[in-house]
């Protein structure tokens, strides 16, 4: 047992006490969780009151890494002495669960809620009213903050949550998930993902100098996120009613920071990547030189990104009744004393960023009208309680611009049918 | 009277600006209206992130000057308040008179960018 909180140390309804490492045994062993090497429990306290421990259940250090014991659900882990005026101190401890696929065998820390790198991170629980919503991530850092949040355990996403969830995140690192590299990633099949492989492993091989430790890791990391579309891919979930399996995402989450106006496309392969600059300054040479001279780079017109978003969700829900959550762009900024356009060529939404922003909301407007995608307002989110203060850079949040935009997440998942219909809010 | 161009504090949290392109040479008469720098500010230059918050500005006259010195060049770093360029005629007296009219305009990464060429 892994505790969270301090022995007589106040605790709210809700919040994460502790959390523990499972592993499934017996026949199922192997076959159940295969390629997730993290599977943990988060324990919520379900009343508001102050914490005693079971004393015994930690020995600290690696043998809280280590330590095995069989679960059993009337197990005693602690008491909440709860509060005078707690309404309902009763009912069965809230289960947060956990699960997470590596990007490596040894990028890890064996502490904290889903530590490290995951290609795709999870999280489901029970408590709540209602269908099991599955939302499925694929945005970049205006997502991730609201999504995984401040301990990159979903905790917060749980506790706000009213209803039995599964949610899933996957990495934007190294190819950024964008509609054409989710696209093609959807429509590749095993034979067109192998002549990949080789494509890349020939790239490095004819490289004039051996590859790096970088290259290696760029290109084992990239090849992972690109077998398997994640658009249709389900996973074994285990609940106090035994082992289920998830049903393909009912919602996906994007952002439209991901969506590039120059993208690569592979000169012979014909696939299309986003690699955003950060992850390119951390590939190595022989990936950099592949990069460059195997792919080209292909302008995108606000059409284009239209159009890729259209097909991107005409695609998906032919197969697994999906419905997109689209995070939209701040499109204004105190920074700016522009006194007059005339100063800025035409179009100006090649050049200034909040006209690019503004042009990318009109869009994604439009896809709502038209494909019932539900815009995720970050725009008025951050205009309403300050941009300056909580949303510096256009992409990277406040805590509270973050608890803002999750609760919106949480309120469009709430409307979101067991088969994928959105319902009206309020 | 010789108008001098310094790097505002283009965020409240920001340590030094990337010069990403100068446009005019010395010695250009600039109208209002005309670009003179992009900039770039990573808010997360303190340490390495995984995914920098990186904003992009570009500083526009907003009267017509012409360009006497220019005191950076792509690639530099500068802090808040830096002298970049100094505006005037040769005869002018080299000591700035007052700073220089200028718009700040948020901008898209481009091409041109010093920062694109290095990682082209």
């Amino acid at each position: 047992m892994n505790w969270l909180s301090e022995d007589g140390r106040p605790c709210r309804p809700g919040e994460i006490i502790a959390y523990c490492n499972l592993a499934v045994q017996g026949d199922t062993r192997g076959s159940v969780f295969a390629k997730e090497a993290v599977l943990q429990v988060a324990f919520a306290s379900p009343a508001g009151g102050r914490l005693h421990r079971r004393p015994g259940l930690s020995g600290g250090g690696f043998l809280d890494v280590i330590g095995a014991a069989d679960w059993r659900d009337d197990e005693t882990i602690g008491e909440i002495e709860a509060d005078s005026d707690a309404d309902d101190a009763g009912g069965d401890m809230p289960l947060l669960m956990l699960a997470g696929q590596r990007m490596g065998w040894a990028v890890d820390v064996d502490t904290g809620l889903l530590p490290g790198w995951h290609l795709a991170a999870r999280a489901w629980w029970e408590h709540g009213d209602g269908h099991r919503r599955t939302l499925l991530n694929l945005g970049v850092c205006d997502a991730a903050g609201p999504i995984r949040g401040d301990d990159s355990g979903f905790v917060e996403l749980f506790q706000g949550a009213t209803f039995p969830a599964h949610v899933t995140d996957l990495t934007d690192h190294p190819a950024a998930p964008c509609a054409p590299v989710l696209l093609d990633g959807h429509g590749r099949s095993r034979t067109a993902f192998e002549a990949l492989a080789l494509d890349l492993q020939r790239a490095l091989a004819d490289f004039p100098e051996p590859p790096t430790a970088a290259d290696w890791m760029f290109a084992g990391a990239l090849l992972a996120q690109l077998a398997e579309s994640p658009l249709t891919r389900t996973f074994d979930i285990l609940t106090r009613n035994g082992l289920a399996r998830s049903e393909p995402p009912r919602a996906i989450l994007l952002s439209s920071c991901a969506e590039p106006r120059t993208i690569r496309r592979h000169r012979k392969l014909g696939y299309r990547l986003h690699i955003m600059r950060h992850d390119l300054d951390a590939a190595g040479p022989a990936i950099r030189a592949w990069l460059a001279s195997a792919f080209d780079a292909v302008p995108r017109t606000l059409d284009d990104i239209a159009a890729d978003y259209r097909r991107l969700i005409d695609t998906a829900p032919m197969q697994t009744g999906t419905r997109f959550l689209i995070l939209n762009r701040m499109s204004t900024s105190g920074r700016e004393d522009i006194a007059s356009y005339t100063a800025f060529d035409e179009p100006m939404g090649a050049i200034l960023a909040n006209i690019a922003a503004k042009e990318i909301n009109l869009m994604l407007h439009d896809l709502a009208r038209e494909k019932k995608v539900a815009v995720v307002d970050v725009d008025a989110m951050a205009a309403e309680i300050g941009g300056a203060a909580h949303l510096p850079d256009g992409v990277h949040q406040s805590g509270a611009l973050q608890d803002l935009v999750r609760g919106e997440i949480l309120d469009i998942l709430a409307s979101v049918g067991p088969a994928g219909d959105l319902r009206s809010v309020g | 009277m010789l108008l001098g161009l310094y790097l505002p504090r283009l965020l409240p949290d920001m340590s030094v600006a990337i010069v990403e392109a100068v446009y005019p040479v010395v010695g250009d008469t600039l109208a209002a209206g005309a670009k003179i720098l992009d900039l770039s500010v990573d808010l997360g230059s303190g340490f390495r992130q995984d995914c920098p918050p990186i904003s992009h500005y570009r500083l526009v006259a907003r009267e017509a000057v012409r360009l006497r010195s220019i005191h950076v060049s792509p690639g530099e770093a500068c802090a808040p308040g830096f002298l970049m360029a100094a505006f005037g005629d040769d005869a002018d007296p080299d000591e700035i008179a007052r700073a220089l009219r200028f718009a700040t305009a948020g901008i898209v990464s481009h091409p041109g960018m010093w920062s694109a060429r290095v990682r082209a």
